[in-house]
This record gives C-alpha cells, sequence and structure tokens, in this order.
C-alpha cells in the first residue's frame, strides 16, 4: 500500500462546544484523529474590564472585578482589595482578616468542586456533575447569607469585609464542612480507581515542569508538575502562616494528577477553614477608609493563589481617586498560552480531557 | 406447556386473528399478506410505545441517579413528557444544510429507524408471541441490526460536516469490531441449542431456573457478560457512545439533523436498546419462561419483567461510566473481548463434545 | 531571600543597569532603559543568585506623559520578587521582545500591541487578539482614545 495521500485538515472547536469552558475557540489542525497543531483564539468574551476600572472609583471597581473570573469572585475582590490596601498602607482588623480567610477558601472548595463536576462530565461520567454542584450549594447558601449573593459577592473591600458574618453562619458553615468531607469519600470511590477514567486520564497531557514554569503556569497545574510554590507559603499573604496546612503537590504531570491535586487541595482548605474557625476572634471587620479614597501615587503588583492559579492585580495610582491603571492577570491566560505546546500529538478525545483538566476559565482569559 | 396454566396467556389470540382472517374467505397469498401487515401493524404499535415509555424511563432513572427527580411536570411524575417532546419535535423546522448529499442525507434516517424495527420480527415476546417464527431467527436479527451501522455512516456522509464525518466513522469502526464478540458470544449458545430459531432457543431453557444459559458454568455466564459488554457497544451507549458523544464532537453523526429526523435517531436508539436486552433475555435468560416449572404469570409478563431490567442494567452503565477513548475501544475488543469469547467458544464445544453438561 | 539582600544582589549584578524606584509599595521597583532591557533580562534570569525564571505578567501603562512597560517577575527557587518597568515616550513607542528569554512573554506582548500601540520587535505574532479581526478603531486603552458613540462616565 504504497504513499497513500492523506492530507491534515483544520477542525473547530468552539466558540460554541459543550466542553470548552467558556467562548474558547481551538483551531486544530488535525491528521486523522491526531491533533498536530492547536491554535487558541480568544477574545469573544472581552468586555475592556481594564478600561472600565479606570473610570470608577476604587469602591466600584470592587463589583468590577467579580466578574473578571466569576467562579471564585472572593479571591478577585481580596486581590483587588490587597493592592488598594498595599497602596494606601492600610492595616485591616484580625477578625476581617480570618473572615477573608474563611470565605477564599469555600470559595476554593467551590471551585474544585464544579471542576470536578465538568471534567468527569467531559470524559463522559454525566452524574458527578450533578454531585459536585449538590456540595457546592451548600457552600453558595453560606454566601448567600453572609453578602446577599451567590457568584459575584462584592463584599471583600478595601479595609476589610463589608457585612459581618450572621450567627448562624459558623455552625452552619461547620456542618458544611463536615458533609463536604464525608461526601468527598464518595467522589473518590467512583471515578479514582474505575479502569475506564485511568484509561482516559492516566499518562495522558504531560506538562512538563521547565515548560510550564517558562510558560507562567501557575496554581494546581503547576503543583500537579511537581513543582513546590504556592501563594499562600511562598509569598505569604493575609495570614495563612498561623494555620497549619501543607501544600499539595503531585510528580506526574499528566491529567489524572491534575485532577488527584484538586481533591488534595479541597482537603486542605477544609482543614484551614477548620482552624479559621477555631480562632475566629471578635472585633471589627472594617478598618476606616474614608469615602474619598485617595491612595498617595505609587504602584503595587498584588497577587493571590486562586483555585487557577495566579491572580494577579497591578495597580498604579496618581493620587486620585480613580486608578490610572488597574491590570488583571489570571491564571488561565498562561496555561491557555502553554496549551498548544504540550497538547499536540494526542486524539481529540485526550484533548478535551487536557483542557479539561486545566480549569480554563475564559473570563479570566478575555477580561 | 406443563404445570400451571396461568391466566392471560396471548397466543390464542394470534389463532383467534387468523381464524377470522380466514373466515373472510381470502385466497391463500392475500391471507397472509394481511395476517402479516396486521401482526407487524400490532408490533409496531407495542413497539413504539415501549419506545416512549423506554425514553421516560432513562430520564427518571438518570434524574435519581443524580440526586433529582427527573420529569416531574406532565401528569404524574412526567409520564407524558416523552409525549409532549415528541409533539414538538414533530413541529421543528427541518434545517437542511445546502451542501448535503441529498439522498444519504434522508434516507440515513429512514433506514436506522425502519431497520431497528425490523429486528422483532423474529424476537419472541411470549409463549407463541412471535410474528414469525423464522428457522434462521438469531442469524437474522445479527444481520439486520448491522444495517444500524450503515446508517450512521450514511449520516456522518450526508450532513457534509467533519464532525459529523468523524462520527460516522467512528461507529462504523466500531460497530464492526463489536459484532465478532457478540457473534463470538451468541454462537456459544448456539451450539447447545442446535437450532438458530429463537423459540428453540427458549424451549432448550425450559424447566426451572438453573436450565437458563446464564446458570450453566463455566460458558454460560462468560458468554453473558461479554455479550452485554459487545451489545452496549453494539447499541451505541456509553461507555461505547462515541460517535454521539455530546462532549467531544458535538452529538457526532446526528449533529446536523434536527425535527423529526433527529427523533428518529434518538427513538431508534432507544429501541436498538431494548432488541439488544431482549436478544439477551432470549437466549441467556430463559426468554418467556418463570423461575419454576410452569407458572403463575403469564409468558409475555416474565418476558417484559426480564427485558426491563437488562435495560435497566444498561442504563446504570450509561448514568455511572465514562466513556472509552476510541482507539481505548478499539483494542478492547479485539485484544481482550475477541480472545475471550473464541476461548469460551472452544470451551463450549470441548463440553458439548464430551457430554459434561445436562 | 528578604527584600534587602535582594536589593543588594541586584545593585551589585546589575546596579548600573536598573535604577531603584522608591514608587514600588511592597516590592520593589526599578526603571531599566529601553537600550539595556535584553541584557537586564537576560542576567536576571540566567544568574544563580537572582534566578528570576518564572515572567509573571507584562503589560503597558499610559501616564498620560508616557508609556511604560511593567514587567513582573518572581523566582521559583528563592522565592522572590521583582517589578521593573521602562518608559518610553509617546512619540518612539517600540520595545524589543523578551520572548526569547521567557516564552510566557508571547501573549502578554499582543496584547500590549494590540491596545496600546506598542510596537514589539521581534515578535512572531502580532496578530488580533483580543479585539475583532477587523478592528480599525485605535488602540482602546490609551487615555486619549475615545470611539464613535463612547460616552463618558459623569465625574462624580
Amino acid at each position: 500500500m504504497g504513499g497513500l495521500k492523506t492530507e491534515e485538515f483544520i477542525v473547530n472547536m468552539g466558540p460554541q462546544h459543550p466542553s470548552t469552558h467558556g467562548v474558547c475557540r481551538l483551531m486544530l489542525t488535525m491528521d486523522g484523529e491526531i491533533v498536530k497543531k492547536i491554535e487558541p483564539v480568544i477574545g469573544y468574551l472581552h468586555r475592556a474590564l481594564e478600561k472600565i476600572c479606570e473610570n470608577r472609583t476604587y469602591a466600584q471597581c470592587i463589583p468590577i472585578s467579580d466578574r473578571f473570573e466569576y467562579v471564585t469572585a472572593m479571591s478577585c475582590n481580596q486581590v483587588f482589595s490587597m493592592a488598594a490596601e498595599r497602596l494606601a498602607g492600610i492595616e485591616i482588623p484580625e477578625r476581617a482578616e480570618y473572615i477573608r480567610v474563611i470565605m477564599l477558601e469555600l470559595n476554593r472548595i467551590a471551585s474544585h468542586l464544579i471542576f470536578y463536576g465538568v471534567t468527569a462530565m467531559d470524559i463522559g461520567a454525566l452524574t458527578p456533575f450533578l454531585y459536585g454542584l449538590r456540595e457546592r450549594e451548600a457552600i453558595i447558601d453560606l454566601f448567600e447569607m453572609t453578602c446577599g449573593q451567590r457568584l459575584t459577592y462584592n463584599y471583600i473591600r478595601p479595609g476589610g469585609v463589608s457585612k459581618d458574618l450572621p450567627k448562624e453562619f459558623v455552625p452552619q458553615c461547620r456542618s458544611t464542612i463536615a458533609m463536604i468531607k464525608e461526601k468527598l469519600n464518595d467522589y473518590e470511590g467512583l471515578l479514582n480507581e474505575n479502569p475506564i477514567w485511568l484509561a482516559r486520564t492516566k499518562g495522558v497531557g504531560y506538562l512538563d515542569p521547565k515548560l510550564a514554569i517558562a510558560y507562567g503556569v501557575s496554581g494546581p497545574v503547576l503543583r500537579a508538575s511537581g513543582v513546590d510554590y504556592d501563594i499562600r507559603r511562598d509569598d505569604p499573604y493575609s495570614i495563612y502562616d498561623r494555620f497549619d496546612w501543607k501544600v499539595c503537590t503531585r510528580p506526574n504531570g499528566d491529567t489524572y494528577d491534575r485532577y488527584l491535586i484538586r481533591l488534595d487541595e479541597i482537603k486542605q482548605s477544609i482543614k484551614i477553614i477548620e482552624q479559621a474557625l477555631d480562632g475566629l476572634p471578635e472585633g471589627n471587620i472594617k478598618a476606616k477608609v474614608s469615602p474619598n479614597f485617595k491612595p498617595p501615587a505609587g504602584e503595587n503588583y498584588a497577587r493571590v493563589e486562586n483555585s487557577r492559579g495566579e491572580l494577579g492585580t497591578y495597580m498604579q495610582s496618581t493620587g486620585e481617586k480613580k486608578p490610572l491603571r488597574v491590570k488583571m492577570r489570571g491564571g488561565s491566560f498562561c496555561q491557555l498560552q502553554a496549551l498548544p505546546h504540550f497538547g499536540t500529538e494526542c486524539f481529540i478525545a485526550d484533548l478535551v480531557a487536557i483542557f479539561a483538566s486545566l480549569d480554563i476559565i475564559l473570563p479570566e482569559v478575555d477580561r | 406447556m406443563n404445570g400451571i396454566i396461568a391466566f392471560g396467556e396471548l397466543h390464542g389470540v394470534f389463532a383467534w386473528l387468523y381464524d377470522l382472517l380466514a373466515s373472510t374467505g381470502l385466497s391463500q397469498p392475500w391471507l397472509d399478506v394481511v395476517r402479516y401487515t396486521v401482526l407487524g401493524a400490532m408490533m409496531f404499535v407495542v413497539l413504539a410505545l415501549i419506545a416512549l415509555f423506554l425514553v421516560w424511563w432513562e430520564r427518571k432513572i438518570a434524574g435519581h441517579i443524580q440526586q433529582r427527580f427527573g420529569p416531574m411536570r406532565n401528569g404524574w411524575h412526567g409520564w407524558y413528557q416523552t409525549i409532549a417532546d415528541a409533539v414538538k419535535l414533530l413541529q421543528k423546522e427541518d434545517i437542511l444544510v445546502d451542501a448535503r448529499d441529498k439522498m444519504v442525507f434522508f434516507w440515513a434516517p429512514v433506514l436506522c429507524f425502519v431497520v431497528a424495527f425490523l429486528a422483532y420480527i423474529a424476537i419472541p415476546f411470549g409463549e407463541g408471541l412471535i410474528v414469525a417464527d423464522l428457522n434462521i431467527g438469531i442469524l437474522y436479527i445479527i444481520a439486520i441490526t448491522t444495517f444500524t451501522s450503515i446508517s450512521l455512516l450514511m449520516a456522518g456522509w450526508g450532513s457534509n460536516n467533519k464532525y459529523a464525518l468523524l462520527g460516522g466513522m467512528r461507529s462504523a469502526a466500531q460497530a464492526v469490531s463489536y459484532e465478532v464478540p457478540l457473534v463470538a458470544s451468541i454462537l456459544v449458545i448456539i451450539l447447545f441449542v442446535g437450532s438458530l430459531s429463537m423459540v428453540d432457543i427458549v424451549n432448550a431453557q425450559s424447566g426451572f431456573m438453573y436450565n437458563w444459559f446464564i446458570f450453566r458454568v463455566p460458558f454460560g455466564p462468560i458468554a453473558f457478560v461479554t455479550y452485554i459488554i459487545a451489545a452496549t457497544a453494539e447499541a451505541n451507549r456509553t461507555p461505547f457512545d462515541i460517535p454521539e458523544a455530546e462532549q467531544e464532537l458535538v452529538a457526532g453523526y446526528n449533529v446536523e439533523y434536527s425535527g423529526m429526523k433527529f427523533a428518529m435517531f434518538f427513538l431508534a436508539e432507544f429501541v436498538n436498546g431494548f432488541t439488544v436486552s431482549a436478544i439477551a433475555v432470549t437466549l441467556f435468560l430463559g426468554g418467556w419462561h418463570g423461575p419454576l416449572d410452569g407458572s403463575f404469570l403469564p409468558s409475555w409478563v416474565w418476558f417484559f419483567l426480564k427485558t426491563f431490567a437488562v435495560v435497566f442494567l444498561l442504563m446504570m452503565f450509561r448514568w455511572t461510566y465514562p466513556r472509552l477513548r476510541v482507539d481505548q475501544l478499539m483494542e478492547f475488543a479485539w485484544k481482550f473481548l475477541v480472545p475471550v469469547t473464541f476461548a469460551n467458544l472452544i470451551l463450549g464445544a470441548i463440553i458439548k463434545y464430551a457430554g459434561w453438561y445436562w | 531571600m528578604t527584600k534587602e539582600q535582594l536589593q543588594t544582589a541586584i545593585t551589585e549584578k546589575l546596579g548600573d543597569k536598573m535604577t531603584l524606584l522608591d514608587t514600588g509599595r511592597h516590592d520593589l521597583m526599578y526603571e531599566v532603559k529601553r537600550e539595556n532591557l535584553l541584557e537586564v533580562c537576560k542576567t536576571l534570569k540566567d544568574d544563580e543568585s537572582l534566578a528570576f525564571d518564572y515572567y509573571l505578567n507584562s503589560h503597558g501603562v499610559d501616564t498620560k506623559e508616557k508609556f511604560e512597560v511593567v514587567y513582573n517577575l518572581a523566582s521559583i527557587i528563592h522565592k522572590t520578587r521583582i517589578d521593573f518597568k521602562v518608559i518610553l515616550p509617546y512619540d518612539s513607542a517600540e520595545i524589543e521582545s523578551v520572548q526569547t528569554i521567557w516564552p510566557g512573554a508571547n501573549w502578554f506582548e499582543r496584547e500590549m500591541w494590540e491596545l496600546y500601540g506598542i510596537n514589539v520587535l521581534n515578535h512572531d505574532n502580532l496578530t488580533r487578539f483580543l479585539l475583532a479581526d477587523d478592528w480599525d478603531k485605535g488602540f482602546p486603552m490609551r487615555k486619549d482614545w475615545d470611539a464613535p458613540g463612547f460616552i463618558r462616565m459623569p465625574e462624580l
């Protein structure tokens, strides 16, 4: 069978597609079933948030930062508030710090539950999606009780938090955490040892740690490739150094490890929340911040460890009540940038699994 | 049938029908034509109702596995949800892509739908309740169900769409690969029955429950397990539903179909699921026989109970397991199932020759 | 490695090319001249005591008098952070690409070109990114940009 004339063809995956997480278009050059080249085309969700922030006061920017990455909106609020507080040199009260940590970690668990459900759904197991969202509902109820919102919270503001915790919060939070800890065993039992799951995720999409560092990949994807770097420990912010928790890493950089590491992170977050609830002090929840908040001139790049990676906000102020420049940088941007370099030479089904395991959220990429 | 005469047996109905038709004075060829037409129409109606029921049942089962209720609004627990969906699909616009291959695009759903029902001519629903007891029964059924893969290929090609084509190609590869273990599992049973006729196969399992082929260790259970796996793949159900994988190919081969054409593919899929379960029940689970010698329930009740149990098993598979990748699917078929089924066949042949069975 | 140690190390290795600014709150902010950019970046990455191999972010800033290109870097081994900026006048808004040193800079520079109009030399793929493919209405992030129909928010 001499040279059979074959030709590579271009398949468009997205922008509307059940398994690109958001409106992302991937132009795949395929040779039969093997993906040879990936070219991401983004910008479908560009809302010019950074330009909008230049025309808003600092307090008005907080709801905008929510929309930057709405699955973990608390982290977006946190990083923005941190940047503003560092510019103005504000110290926030103890109680506010503890509440912030509790909210951030709860949000991290909620985001990882969505990851669990969506990844399972992309690989074909349709039921874990419902299980993950059911647990997330319990967490969202906690958020709604505190700040009235289920998705975009507008809660963590420069100076502290906007409202105090209602008195039912702590007992309900404890019972929610206990329930999630138990249900986690179900999740692991359903998929971790399943031969079909292992066949679909083990060894698929290996990400070399040097490639990951070169492209600025961060978060669970970086740690699943064996690089031990977590902003909460290595560039400390808030009060994470008071709690006893571990940075999770996994040695192989394949899809299976990227899936397992997020389940590990849920367990660590549960530990942090329990310790924070135990140590929650009384006091103010907001430092005194004038209504005409005008931080002195300066610039600052604040970063937090989001469930997707590093969420950074660069803020430059000239002493006015509106910032001169706000740049938001999300972890998904770098992971999508790195995807064409390690996601090729695989089947399209593997590409779907890899894309799901990176946990990319498009609003972060497009802003 | 010895033992207790059950109440509600229906095979007398067919005899009564035949007498009724003969009494109208029609001459022979026309008599048979009318008789088979009437029987075929009855079977079609029964199956259409079963398909509608199965769609509702699948949604309820999926809901309860996922800790939610499934359809609840249309009638008590949503029983006429499927009818409402069918009415909706009937009034949908039939979107036709300009660049399609007109003949192929049109005939693909028709072929899929028709072939799905044709297989039931040789399946016994109960004692004497079979449209035509062909002496090549099971061979006919296997041959007819193979046409489904042709119709999927036609759908993929006729849509003039890369995704659909990929889906069609995958379905053809999958169907062809899983035919071999399917037929090899069935062959073991045929060895012991000595005939291809479905009624003979069921009669070979008469008596108490231990006579059912699934309990005839060692070849019976192995054949049943491999049959169920191969049949799930033939019916394009998860974990083998690559041809229609929503998440990967945006519904694969039926991406360009809308309205009633899509409904035909959809219903045909459920009818196929029922077909493979019915074959499993006939070959391995004793057909219409009850567990005891003689039965207190009519034979068709036993048949439907057992078939719905197997369908339930297939539905549990769908909502529990992730999906295999296409090359893993092929590997599983050729490197695992084919050797196992052939070894089983040889084992069965040795047992039959040596007479080590009851 | 603490901030003071980092500051001494930088002054030692690159004292003449990087000048410390006092505008950085919480992290060190330096200024680098455009002609020294590639050399500074190479030293920052390759030198073992600095080892800034982790490229976090870069973007443009339009203060109303000049462009600035800000780079944010981190070091995984030493767990340190550094920022530096290059000041570009409006009429010669060009800068070399650092993607040969940090491949991750690729998309950041592309975005900067698209939104600010700062020309990035030696970049392999300066094409439309976040904006529409047929965008011809200028560079939106510049402070003097107003599209037709763009309504300025009333001052509060």
